[in-house]
């Protein structure tokens, strides 16, 4: 993909793994990048943003091997802009696989 | 690159920001090397997928500049987050140079119009002592007349700068959230 507009929809999927579970940095590129090409830097500037907006707040966590770990957790104002966001993105997907459809049958 | 230098390359673009804040997304990133090198990546290649240390620092600067204007607008914090914003890609010169080129045209415009208005007596006034015989009363009364009106524009003037340079912050969260970056092949 090369649109211009995917970065919003990076907010969604990091907003939806967080409401399953808290998870450190590295976990959330990862889950991510298996499925979205991203650069995966540019996932930092969007939790530390995020972080910022009071939708998580962090804690470390010390982890037998390597340096602790720092944990993303969703806090409430984050579960609700969550599910806004979501509302938004079910109708605004909604909306373009009718196109694709429509489009589809008519040939 | 390898991790010392991607990390010092994103830490020498980040000397805009505090110490604590610098120390802290460093801190980040070493957490992130440290966990790839435990999956058995190499440091090359971790930071190959990371991806420009320079583009991250645009974006933390942006997020940066864009508080920095929330917290208090004045003209130098509007500038410095404007350009931040344009400096994460090209596709932002057009559509954030170009709104904004057009609002503060609007607001030059109107604050040079109120000024002048408010300040016509004292250009009748110079013309007369320039030009004693041309001096009719009625330039006068007229010019002060135009002071009234002139002071009008200019308060409304000021409630136009500040709602427009709110709405214009807003557009540039806007951008910042939505617009460019993130994705590979920019």
């Amino acid at each position: 993909m090369n649109v211009q507009f995917k970065k919003g929809i990076l907010e969604i999927c990091v907003l939806v793994l967080l409401d399953k579970k808290d998870c450190y940095g590295y976990e959330l590129v990862q889950r991510i990048s298996e499925k979205i090409e991203i650069s995966e830097g540019s996932m930092y500037p969007l939790l530390r943003r995020l972080t910022k907006d009071g939708y998580f707040t962090t804690y470390y966590q010390e982890s037998s091997e390597g340096p602790a770990r720092k944990y993303y957790k969703l806090t409430e104002k984050g579960r609700i802009h969550l599910r806004e966001q979501m509302q938004e993105w079910k109708e605004f997907s909604n909306a373009v696989n009718q196109f694709i459809e429509e489009g589809v049958s008519s040939e | 690159m390898n991790k010392e230098q991607f990390l010092n390359q994103l830490d020498k673009s980040l000397k805009n920001l505090s110490q604590k804040e610098r120390k802290d997304i460093i801190r980040d990133f070493e957490e992130h090397f440290a966990f790839g090198q435990q999956e058995g990546k190499t440091e090359e290649e971790i930071a190959a997928s990371l991806g420009q240390p320079n583009q991250i620092a645009k974006e933390l600067l942006a997020t940066y500049h864009l508080e920095q204007v929330e917290a208090t607008a004045t003209a130098g914090n509007v500038m410095r987050a404007l350009w931040a914003v344009i400096g994460l890609g090209f596709f932002n010169l057009v559509i954030v140079l170009g709104p904004f080129i057009g609002l503060a045209a609007v607001v030059l415009a109107g604050w040079t119009v109120g000024v002048v208005f408010a300040a016509s007596p004292l250009l009748v006034l110079f013309n007369a002592v320039i030009y004693p015989e041309t001096f009719v009363l009625f330039d006068l009364f007229f010019s002060i007349a135009l002071t009234g009106l002139g002071l009008f524009i200019a308060i409304g003037m000021y409630y136009v700068t500040r709602v427009l340079t709110s709405g214009f912050i807003h557009y540039l969260r806007f951008n910042v959230k939505l617009v460019k970056g993130g994705m590979k092949h920019d």
